[in-house]
Formats: C-alpha cells, sequence, structure tokens
C-alpha cells in the first residue's frame, strides 16, 4: 500500500520553510518511512538554493522532483507564499523513476522529448510503464515535436499529464526540481509503473461561441491569418475593439475569451490563450496551431469554469476505477495532483476558493496537492485516449494515483 | 426499315424530352439547395452576430462585475485597515500601520502621507510605500517648494485625482511625473486636534483606471487617519492630565503620609503622656485617699462634724478622679494596642443580663424601664468578656445619665457574619451636628442639660476603641427629644 506523507511550510526562509513541510511530511507517514519518492511544489517566491539545501539536508538518497509557480494548492487553502511536499513510500512492485533534460531552447524538442524518455527507461526493463508525469518551467516552442520524441521511445500507449509553470505574459520564474539540482529551461518527469492504477481528469469549462473559422496561415504558435483574414480581426470583429484596445487589455481578453480549436473527432475543443499581438495582426498564442485548423472563439463563466473542476476530478476518479479493474481487491490507498491554470485563478476572482472547495469535497478523504501553471500537458480528453497529448491553456487537471 | 428509323426517332424524341424534363426538375432541387444553403449561411450569420452582441454584453457585465469585485475587496481591505489603524492610539504608529499589502488589495501600489505644521510652515513625510528612500526625499523636497499648492490641498477638505486631469493637465501632468505613477488621489487627513496633512495614492500600472469610487475610497481612508489622529493626540492629552493628576494624588498621598506620622508620633506622645501622667497622678491619689480614710475611721481621734464632711467630699472626689486616671489609662492602652484582648466565644445575651443586674439600683434610682431583647439562636461572638461588658455598661450608664424616667432597651440581632448591639434610649437625643464628634475623646455636646450631667467625655471614645480592637462597626442615630440609638456589630464566632 502507497504510505503518503503531506507537509506544508509558510516560513519566509525556503530553508527553514523546506526542513519544516518535510518534517510534516514525515510525521504524517504511516509506515517505518521508507521513502521513495519526494514532490515539492512551491511559490516562485522561494529561493531554488534554499528549497534544495532543506531537500538535501532530510532526504539523503530520496528521489526528488518538483517545480515552483505562481501559487501552491493545499488542502489549507491557496497560498502565493508556501511550499509543500509530498513523500511517498511505495508498496513492492510499484517502481518510479525522475529524469531531466536541460537547456531545451538549444536543442531540437524532438531529440530532447527522446532523450527525456531514454532516461526514464533506464530501469524500467521488463516492468510496465503506466504514466509519465510532466514538468515544464517555462513554455516550450515546439510542444508537439517534443511529445512525438518522447513517444518515440515511450510509446504512443503511454499516456502523459504534466505542465508548464511560466509563461511570457505573468514574467513568473518557475524552476524545477530534480533530486539536488534546480532547473531552468528544462523538462523533468516522472516514469511510473509496476503495480499502481492511475486516473487523469482535465476539463476546461470553455465554450463555442459564433461561427466557425479556419485558420488559413499558421507557424507554430502564431496564427497569420483567420479566414484569410488578418488573424487579429476575430477578435476586432467579436469585441468591437480596435488593434490598440486589444493590445492594452489583452492579457484579461485573452483569458475570458481564448481561442478554441477543434480538433476532429473530439467533442472539447483545445484553448489557446493568445500572448501578444504582432505589428501584422498575427496572434500569439501559447501553444501550437495547425494551419487550416478549424477555430472559435470561446466563452466562459465562473459557473462553467467550477463545473469544469467538479467534472474533472469525477472523470479522474471514474478513469482510475476503470485502471484498476481485474486487479487485486485489497483497499489501496491513493493521492492526486492538481494543475489548476493561473489563468483561472485570474479569472474566478474571488470565486477562487469555491474551485479549492470543489476539490475537497471531489476528493474527500484522498490528501492532494497541487500547483497553478501557465498550461497543461495532456490527452484532449482522458476517457477515450487515442495515443494524443496536447498542451492545453486555462484547464483544470487531476491525477489520482493508487497503490 | 423506315418504320424501325421512325420508331427509333420517335423514342429517342421521348427520351430527350424526359431527358429535358429531368434536368428542369434537378435544377430546381439545385435551386431549392442553394437556397438552403445561402438561408442557412444567412442564419449562421445571425447567429455570429449574435455572437458578437454576447460577447460584447459579457465584456460590459466583466467590467462591471470587475468593478464590483474590487469594490467589495476595497471595501474589506478599507474596513481591516480601519480596524487596524484605530486599534493604536500612538501617533506614531498610526502610519506604520498602513501596509503595502493593504495598498495592494486596494488596487495601489504607492503611497505618500505628510502632516503640515502650521506654526513652521513645515511638511513632515509620516508614510513613504512604494518608494526608495531617495525618492520619497526627492518627492518631499518637491513639496516643500510648493508649499502653497500641497497646503491648499489641505485646506480644500476635498479629494483631488488624476481624474480632474481634463481640468488641470499640466498640474496632474507635473504631479504623475513627481510622484512616478499613472494615477492618484489626493486625500486630506484633517483633524480636530493638531495638524492635518495629506495622504496621496497612487498606481503605477497603466490597467488601473482611478474611479470616482476610488476617490471616495481614499477619502474615507484619510478621514480614518485623521480620526485616528484625533483618538491618539486626545489620548495623549487625557494620559497627560492622568499622569498630571496621579503625579498630585502621589504628592498628597505623601504629605498626608507624612502629617498621618506625625499625628500618630503626637498621638503616641500624647498616649505615653497621659499614660505617665497617669501613672504619677495615682501614687499621690492613694496617698491621698489613703489618709482621708485614716482620719475617717477615727483611729488618730474623733473629728468634727463639718471636717468628717470635708473629708467624706475628698474621699468621694478622690474616687471620681482614680476612676477618671484608669479610664484615661486603659484607653491609652486600647489606642496604643497595649492591651491584650484575651478572644474568646462570648454569649452576648448574658452579658447583657449581668450589666442589667449591676445597674438594677440606678434603674430603680432614676426610675427607668430598662428590657432587653435578643433572638433564641443568637449565635455567640467573639470578643474580650470584660471589654464588652465595659462597653455595655459604658452604653448603658450614658443612656441613663441622659434618659431619666425614661425607657432604655438593648436589642440584639444576627446579621450574616456578626452580630448587631443596639442601646437605645427615649432621652434627649443629640443634635446631628454633635453627631460626628460624638466618639471623639473629651466631647461633650455644648447643651445646658450637659453642664448639670457630669462626664469626662472619655467613655464613648473608649467604647469606640473596644469596638474597633473587636473588628467591630459602630455608629449613632439620634433625633432631639426622641432619644438615641447607639449600635455597634462584633464578628460572630463560627
Amino acid at each position: 500500500m502507497l504510505d503518503i506523507g503531506i507537509g506544508l511550510s509558510l516560513e519566509e526562509n525556503s530553508f527553514l520553510a523546506t526542513e519544516e513541510a518535510i518534517r510534516q511530511a514525515k510525521a504524517n507517514l504511516n509506515n517505518s518511512g521508507k521513502i521513495d519518492l519526494c514532490l515539492v511544489f512551491n511559490s516562485c517566491d522561494f529561493s531554488a538554493a534554499g528549497v534544495i539545501k532543506g531537500c538535501s539536508a532530510l532526504l539523503r538518497d530520496v528521489p526528488i522532483i518538483g517545480a515552483s509557480g505562481p501559487a501552491i494548492i493545499s488542502d489549507k487553502r491557496i497560498f502565493k507564499h508556501g511550499i509543500t511536499v509530498m513523500l511517498l513510500g511505495f508498496p513492492n512492485g510499484a517502481y518510479c523513476r525522475v529524469a531531466a533534460t536541460r537547456d531545451i531552447s538549444e536543442k531540437n524538442p524532438f531529440n530532447c522529448g527522446k532523450e527525456l524518455a531514454e532516461k526514464m527507461l533506464l530501469g524500467f526493463k521488463n516492468i510496465p510503464r503506466n504514466l509519465g508525469l510532466l514538468f515544464f518551467d517555462q513554455q516550450i516552442e515546439n510542444g508537439p515535436n517534443f511529445i512525438a520524441g518522447l513517444q518515440e521511445n515511450l510509446g504512443k500507449g503511454l499516456p502523459c499529464i504534466g505542465t508548464s509553470l511560466s509563461n511570457q505574459v505573468d514574467h513568473s520564474h518557475s524552476c524545477l526540481y530534480l533530486n539536488d539540482e534546480a532547473l531552468n529551461n528544462s523538462c523533468a518527469g516522472i516514469l511510473w509503473g509496476g503495480k499502481t492504477s492511475f486516473g487523469v481528469g482535465i476539463k476546461h469549462g470553455w465554450k463555442p461561441l459564433g461561427k466557425p473559422h479556419t485558420v488559413s496561415s499558421a507557424v507554430g504558435n502564431i496564427i497569420n491569418s483567420i479566414d484569410n483574414k488578418p488573424a487579429i480581426e476575430i477578435y476586432e470583429n467579436y469585441l468591437g475593439y480596435d488593434a490598440a484596445k486589444l493590445s492594452q487589455d489583452l492579457k484579461k481578453l485573452s483569458v475570458s475569451y481564448p481561442i478554441g480549436v477543434f480538433i476532429p473527432g473530439e467533442k472539447d475543443y483545445l484553448l489557446r490563450s493568445v500572448v501578444s499581438i504582432d505589428r501584422r495582426g498575427a496572434l500569439v498564442c501559447q501553444g501550437s496551431i495547425p494551419e487550416g485548423s478549424t477555430v472559435r472563439l470561446m466563452i466562459s463563466t465562473p459557473e462553467t469554469c467550477l463545473d469544469a473542476t467538479t467534472q474533472a476530478i469525477k472523470e479522474a476518479q471514474d478513469n482510475l476505477a476503470k485502471s484498476r479493474l481485474g486487479q487485486s481487491n485489497i483497499k489501496n490507498s491513493r493521492f492526486a495532483i492538481v494543475f489548476s491554470s493561473i489563468s483561472r485563478y485570474n479569472l474566478l476572482k474571488r470565486n477562487f476558493k469555491k474551485e479549492l472547495n470543489l476539490i475537497k469535497n471531489g476528493f474527500g478523504e484522498t490528501p492532494f496537492l497541487g500547483i497553478y501553471t501557465s498550461s497543461e500537458l495532456a490527452p484532449l480528453t482522458t476517457s477515450s485516449y487515442h495515443g494524443q497529448i496536447y498542451f492545453h491553456n486555462q484547464d483544470f487537471s487531476v491525477l489520482i494515483i493508487e497503490g | 426499315m423506315f418504320e424501325l428509323n421512325s420508331v427509333l426517332a420517335f423514342i429517342g424524341l421521348l427520351s430527350v424530352i424526359a431527358m429535358v424534363f429531368i434536368l428542369l426538375s434537378k435544377d430546381t432541387k439545385i435551386h431549392s439547395f442553394e437556397n438552403s444553403i445561402n438561408n442557412l449561411q444567412k442564419a449562421l450569420d445571425e447567429m455570429d452576430e449574435q455572437a458578437k452582441l454576447v460577447v460584447r454584453t459579457d465584456i460590459e457585465l466583466n467590467k462591471a462585475q470587475e468593478e464590483l469585485d474590487r469594490k467589495i475587496t476595497s471595501l474589506y481591505t478599507l474596513q481591516n485597515l480601519s480596524h487596524f489603524i484605530s486599534s493604536t492610539l500612538e501617533e506614531d504608529q498610526i502610519f506604520k500601520k498602513v501596509e503595502l499589502s493593504y495598498l495592494a488589495e486596494l488596487g495601489f501600489q504607492k503611497a505618500l502621507a505628510f502632516l503640515y505644521d502650521q506654526k513652521e510652515n513645515r511638511f513632515s513625510l509620516r508614510l513613504s510605500l512604494g518608494y526608495e528612500e531617495t525618492e520619497a526625499a526627492g518627492i518631499k523636497a518637491f513639496i516643500d517648494s510648493h508649499k502653497e499648492i500641497y497646503r491648499d490641498l489641505i485646506l480644500r477638505e476635498k479629494a483631488v485625482s488624476s481624474i480632474a486631469s481634463r481640468e488641470k493637465p499640466a498640474e496632474t501632468k507635473i504631479t504623475k511625473e513627481i510622484f512616478g505613477v499613472v494615477s492618484f488621489v489626493f486625500a486630506p487627513i484633517l483633524a480636530k486636534e493638531g495638524n492635518s496633512g495629506l495622504l496621496f495614492i497612487g498606481a503605477e500600472k497603466t490597467d488601473t483606471i482611478i474611479t470616482e469610487g476610488d476617490e471616495e475610497l481614499i477619502t474615507i481612508l484619510a478621514n480614518q487617519l485623521g480620526q485616528a489622529l484625533e483618538n491618539a493626540r486626545l489620548f495623549d492629552k487625557t494620559w497627560q492630565a492622568h499622569q498630571d493628576l496621579e503625579k498630585r494624588v502621589e504628592e498628597r498621598t505623601r504629605e498626608l503620609s507624612k502629617t498621618l506620622e506625625e499625628v500618630k508620633k503626637l498621638s503616641q506622645r500624647k498616649n505615653d503622656f497621659v499614660s505617665n501622667v497617669s501613672h504619677e497622678l495615682r501614687t499621690p491619689l492613694t496617698s491621698i485617699k489613703g489618709y482621708a480614710s485614716i482620719l475617717l475611721s477615727g483611729k488618730l481621734g474623733a473629728l468634727p462634724e463639718e471636717v468628717q464632711k470635708r473629708l467624706d467630699k475628698i474621699n468621694k472626689h478622690s474616687d471620681e478622679l482614680v476612676q477618671f486616671v484608669n479610664d484615661l489609662l486603659d484607653l491609652s492602652r486600647i489606642q496604643s494596642g497595649k492591651i491584650d484582648l484575651k478572644l474568646a466565644p462570648l454569649n452576648l445575651k448574658s452579658v447583657v443580663d449581668e450589666v442589667a443586674d449591676l445597674l438594677a439600683v440606678q434603674f430603680k434610682e432614676k426610675q427607668i424601664e430598662f428590657s432587653s431583647d435578643s433572638p433564641a439562636d443568637l449565635p455567640e461572638v467573639i470578643a474580650d468578656y470584660s471589654q464588652i461588658k465595659r462597653a455595655f455598661i459604658n452604653l448603658v450608664n450614658n443612656s441613663i445619665k441622659y434618659a431619666p424616667q425614661g425607657k432604655i432597651k438593648v436589642s440584639l440581632t444576627r446579621l450574616d457574619k456578626e452580630v448587631r448591639a443596639d442601646v437605645q434610649d427615649s432621652g434627649c437625643g443629640i443634635p446631628e451636628s454633635a453627631i460626628d464628634k460624638l466618639f471623639t475623646e473629651f466631647y461633650r455636646v455644648d447643651s445646658e442639660m450637659n453642664q448639670e450631667i457630669k462626664g469626662t467625655g472619655l467613655g464613648l471614645a473608649m467604647v469606640k476603641n473596644i469596638v474597633i480592637a473587636h473588628n467591630g462597626k459602630i455608629w449613632v442615630t439620634s433625633k432631639v427629644g426622641l432619644g438615641t440609638t447607639f449600635s455597634f456589630t462584633l464578628p460572630q464566632a463560627y
């Protein structure tokens, strides 16, 4: 049975806070204290060196993985300053391996993905792989290529979930943790395998509005034209704003009205937030958009957003139930990791507490921790995974692990 | 052959006609489809137009919601901040309570507060948030060189903000440049007590739009600061007055203590003097009384009648003098605590009965009707038998003197933790002006009746000292012409 211990600290000093959180997590472990993995999430204002020092002081030879982001999610509250630590002791037959690929922006994304997969697979001979959990400290330029490289080695059948912590809009400085190192411009991942079950859920809560449009020209994450007109016109037409006003209010507008990309065969649209507008009227998005895609303007309300949170948790729980079919009936323990887009926090404003309450009610006794992110990595719908993994914007994603 | 060709030609003609009909029918269908597509396209375009309306309405609603949220958040913040500010009564602490986090919640990044000293025509910086020390000093220097403008902002008693930029664009531009903000509000900090001041709140983010609501909010904050300053100053004033009063009370207490010490010393000296004198008087008195007794016994020869009469008087007066000296000595002992009270449980009813027996002759002589009253369950008191008996004798004797042919009643009453004794007479009563001095040594009420009644003025003083020595209380109630009641309490034994 998985042994799970979670700790939380709001101490000012990064080193002392890390120590306090680890001590709490250790105290919350049930068994003899065998620790197989340490997962760390903290707010960006913490010193990465302090966190690493704190982890190294109390967790020798324990694999450590984690990330810093705009805010952390705990069962107590959402904290813009704080650190949360989860210590895990694995049952017999459950495995994981942590690894990272560095200097992503300077390398070919496909090769980076391949490299990470190779590193994660070391020691995984004859062990069934279950799921990959990936952390990017910043938005990756060619995400689909990275995923392709990753899947080249891991196989398309292996579902992956993950997150990008910061973007050029928020100007926050996130970093990743891998064992005794703090990393930037990197991707760190965990490959889970053996006797563990997983349930993944992802939803956003935005609905399409208006008629479908076609991306007539796009390169990577830049939409040059829609319906053979400058891409900016989609916003000018619907919102009734001129380019100057759009640029001024873009941060708010792109959260409220992102672009929805229609994926053939899928019910949900893939969201893309607009990061900036260039002089030619092209929309620079947070995540790639294929040329020829059908896109629509998306709209939401706090209610649909919150409803998506509930649905994502339910979906993860349903998927977990499916994944453990045929396995032994021994009562296992489980924990959850949640990634919520910082855009949702900004959109929900005072209602963000409601999202936390929904998470708490949804999980019940299941311990959880989470972090606010800039984009999320997951299949479009988790109930029908066909080997396609996408970078999402403004989503709420959940991973439940049981063992 | 011809017929066959004709038939074929006819069939061909029929086929052509049929084809024409089919083509005509298809064309109608195509037209119908085209119409449907056009209708669909039109519906889609209409739907798209509606979507635009929905988006624009949603933007407006979001804006209104945002403004509402901002106001609610601001009001919460203002409420917390007001509570925080009013929690201190130290003027220096008030501005320290305004923290950057509160400012951020109000949607601003910079704040300054100045107090203006009218007498010295000087501004002093009391709060700086979001500015480096040098930046704040630079702004202070600018304000010092434009005192009139900023003094006028206080005197206007009204907030001024960057909303008014259309009215005074030049001034607004200068303010934005000097204070390093894109929008701002100035609000006067008005205090009835002491110096007033100016609160400046600014936003450096371009997307922060100052509204009239913000002006009102900052005005409320400035008023809260003014109120807090006023409270602090009033408190300071009251505290100072309190301190002065305490100092004066302390001084007076010291003086009184000193005087009391002196009085105590004097009283001790008086007691010592009375004690010494009494002792010195008793020796010759004993001799006088002795010699008078010898002479009266006739051992030294028979005395003429006139001499015997005089000697009787000497003897009687000597007895009175000895009694007086003894009373003086006892009083002195009780007052100085030299007397050891033999405290034991005591039944006051039996003491009263004994006193009644002792004074029965006098009651008869003066035709006084004596009675006593006590409940059956009267608890015992803790007291010295001989001293309490003495107190009763003194009080009843006193009543005998002033209530000839009248009534005297001694009542004993059970109280919560004490027993009360009332000695009531139907005598002439005591004037109200004399009541306060009644228990003072040697005090005698100045009345015609008292000229005829003998007394030393020591009896009641002694009773009071006996009762006090027993941790009791004594008081008197009297009405001229109706009588007097002396009451005292003694602690119960259990």
